[in-house]
């Protein structure tokens, strides 16, 4: 009998694996809309759109700009955008990992690292749309039928919703590299979730600048006004919250421009993507056979 | 001649666990069976051949390429993994479509392929639905399609025939029988030597991840009936009937099983003993109630081929 040879086929190896890309990057968006986890996430999603209901019912004379930076900009950014990217990002490989499904992935001409490289940008694809519509109706919740013109929120919310996008698509990258260099990546995500994006990134000392928090803060501070007008006068809510001290430098110079900021979220991004498709590409993954001790 | 599959000392190792030990082995095309009980190190094998595992030494090769971190050599392999595991919200057909678009043939190609794959495997009629709601031998079938759809030169198939009706053993069999007439190359593991006989005269003996036998089907039964064969009886007489057989010439020992009333009577010549049997109850008026084989398994082969 003639011993088949792999020899090169007419297609080339390049579009064959570009065509495979595209249906696995298909397929994990698919099943990130699969499951009970579309229900948790959603649930999580909603709270701000709700509390802004909550407390436009129940107390009226709350300015409009004070409720949109709490909900907006405290309650999304700081735990329900990290959450949201850890529910999603920690099972971009564990999930497959966990189902045993991955063997279908690895069994076909995709290198490993492309593999994890667009799973990852199909899971931030998923975060990036999901963030954008539950920060749409954030806004509509807190805006709609208040006393504010369109033409003001109207513009602050895609610009919110941008600096949203980028932090959530920050922490898939963190995340998604946390889940590749610890079987408990949601218990770790978790804890990084409370202490450093948490606690140490509302505290003046220099540990806050290796948060994505702080960076997304200073995007928005350097972007949008959270000036409100108070009995006692005007009050920046932003800066007190976010313990920028004014007094001493009112114009922040001793913090990033807008686009440090920007390039540092985004080369942070590329580095832990680049780092995970690395170890993806050295890595087994152990299917029916035990872990290596 | 090129083996369309060559291991070279390969071991693996998980930690202290030995995988696959020292193991050279050339595998010819046509259809080969990796014989072996469980544990023996077959999925390991498999997943080293496959590239999913890196080979702690040596090298494991499949049409002349490395296997490991190879995607490229992945246009030309198949496997069925044994894991009853899928996309279970999926339909079988959106299963083989999706896995035909993983390996890079286009939407059309891939429509085409699915379609003709999951005709081949007898799931026509139930490709719309979805694969939580499939019997053991659906998903058996659906899972050997996807390891066919992209047509591929060699195919690994891990214990395909596990947990099916008799039915969908039959017809995935013709299936393999029916790819090796086609001139592929499949490698198939199970632990059933009959399952395999029937498949290919092609064998190869694995235990504890060492290579014990490989060669033609009857140099493996050859071994088997060298092995010495432990059958149990039970009989009210069962002291009368242990002293019978001990004046047998082809009995080599008699163990009594005092709490069931049986015997456990070693042999090498059990077809001659067989025979003997009813005679036995005729001339002497010994009622035996039972008879079975107490070893008639791969795994005492194994311990037998092992300890030789």
């Amino acid at each position: 009998m003639a011993v088949p040879s792999a020899s090169p086929a007419s297609q080339s190896f390049f579009k064959t694996a570009c065509s495979g890309l595209a249906t696995l990057y298909t397929l994990t968006v698919r099943q990130h809309l699969h499951g009970k986890r579309w229900m948790v996430i959603g649930t999580l999603f909603s709270l701000p759109a709700g509390l802004a209901i909550l407390v436009r019912a129940t107390s009226p004379d709350v300015p409009p700009t004070g409720l949109e930076f709490l909900l907006a900009m405290m309650l999304l950014p700081q735990l329900l955008l990290p959450l949201v990217a850890l529910l999603y990002a920690s099972g971009i490989i564990d999930d497959e990992q966990e189902e045993q499904t991955i063997t279908y992935l690895l069994i076909r001409p995709l290198p490993k690292w492309a593999i994890y490289v667009v799973k990852l940008l199909a899971t931030i694809t998923t975060t990036v749309v999901l963030t954008a519509i539950f920060t749409t109706a954030t806004f509509a919740a807190v805006y709609v039928g208040a006393d504010a013109p369109f033409e003001e929120w109207g513009i602050r919310l895609p610009k919110t919703a941008g600096i949203h996008c980028l932090a959530v698509a920050a922490y898939c990258c963190l995340f998604g590299l946390a889940s590749l260099l610890t079987k408990r990546s949601l218990v770790v995500g978790v804890i990084y979730i409370a202490v450093i994006e948490g606690l140490l990134a509302n505290l003046p000392f220099g540990i806050r600048l290796i948060t994505v928090i702080y960076y997304a803060r200073m995007i928005a501070y350097r972007t949008l006004s959270y000036v409100i007008a108070t009995p006692h006068g005007e009050e920046n809510m932003a800066a007190e919250a976010w313990q920028l001290d004014l007094q001493s430098d009112p114009e922040l110079l001793t913090h990033p421009p807008l686009s440090t900021c920007f390039l540092v979220l985004v080369v942070a991004s590329v580095f832990c993507t680049a780092l995970g498709a690395w170890i993806c590409s050295e890595r087994e993954f152990h299917v029916k056979t035990p872990e290596n001790v | 001649m090129t083996p369309v599959v060559a291991f070279r000392e390969l071991s693996k190792w998980y930690g202290n666990v030995i995988g696959v030990n020292k193991l050279t082995l050339e595998i010819p095309a046509g259809v080969t069976g990796l014989l072996g009980p469980n544990g023996a190190g077959k999925s390991t094998l498999l997943q080293l051949a496959t590239g999913q595992l890196k080979p702690s030494q040596g090298t494991a090769r499949v049409l002349d390429q490395d296997a490991w971190n190879n995607p490229r050599l992945n246009r030309f392999i198949g496997l069925c993994p044994e894991q009853d595991r899928f996309y279970e919200w999926m339909t079988g057909w959106d299963f083989v479509d999706t896995c035909a678009r993983l390996s890079g043939l286009s939407r059309s190609e891939a429509r085409e392929a699915a379609a003709r794959t999951i005709d081949s495997v007898g799931m026509t009629k139930h490709q719309g639905r979805a694969i939580r709601g499939y019997s053991k031998g659906m998903r058996q079938r659906i899972k050997m399609a996807q390891s066919l759809v992209h047509d591929p030169k060699v195919l690994f198939l891990d214990e395909p025939f596990t947990g099916t009706d008799p039915v969908a053993r039959r017809d995935l069999m013709d299936i393999v029988l029916r790819l090796g007439a086609e001139g592929k190359s499949v490698i198939v593991s199970s632990h059933v030597l009959h399952e395999v006989q029937s498949l290919t005269s092609r064998v190869v003996l694995l235990n504890h991840g060492r290579l014990v036998a490989e060669g033609h089907v009857r140099e493996i039964r050859d071994l088997i009936d060298k092995h010495p064969h432990h059958i149990v009886l039970t009989c009210d007489q069962y002291r009368q009937l242990a002293a019978r057989m001990l004046q047998w010439p082809d009995v080599e020992g008699v163990r009594v099983l005092a709490g069931v009333n049986g015997l456990v009577v070693e042999t090498r010549s059990p077809n001659d003993f067989y025979a003997r049997l009813p005679e036995l109850s005729l001339a002497d008026g010994l009622a035996i109630q039972t008879v079975y084989s107490d070893d008639d398994n791969l795994e005492a082969v194994f311990k037998y081929l092992v300890s030789k």
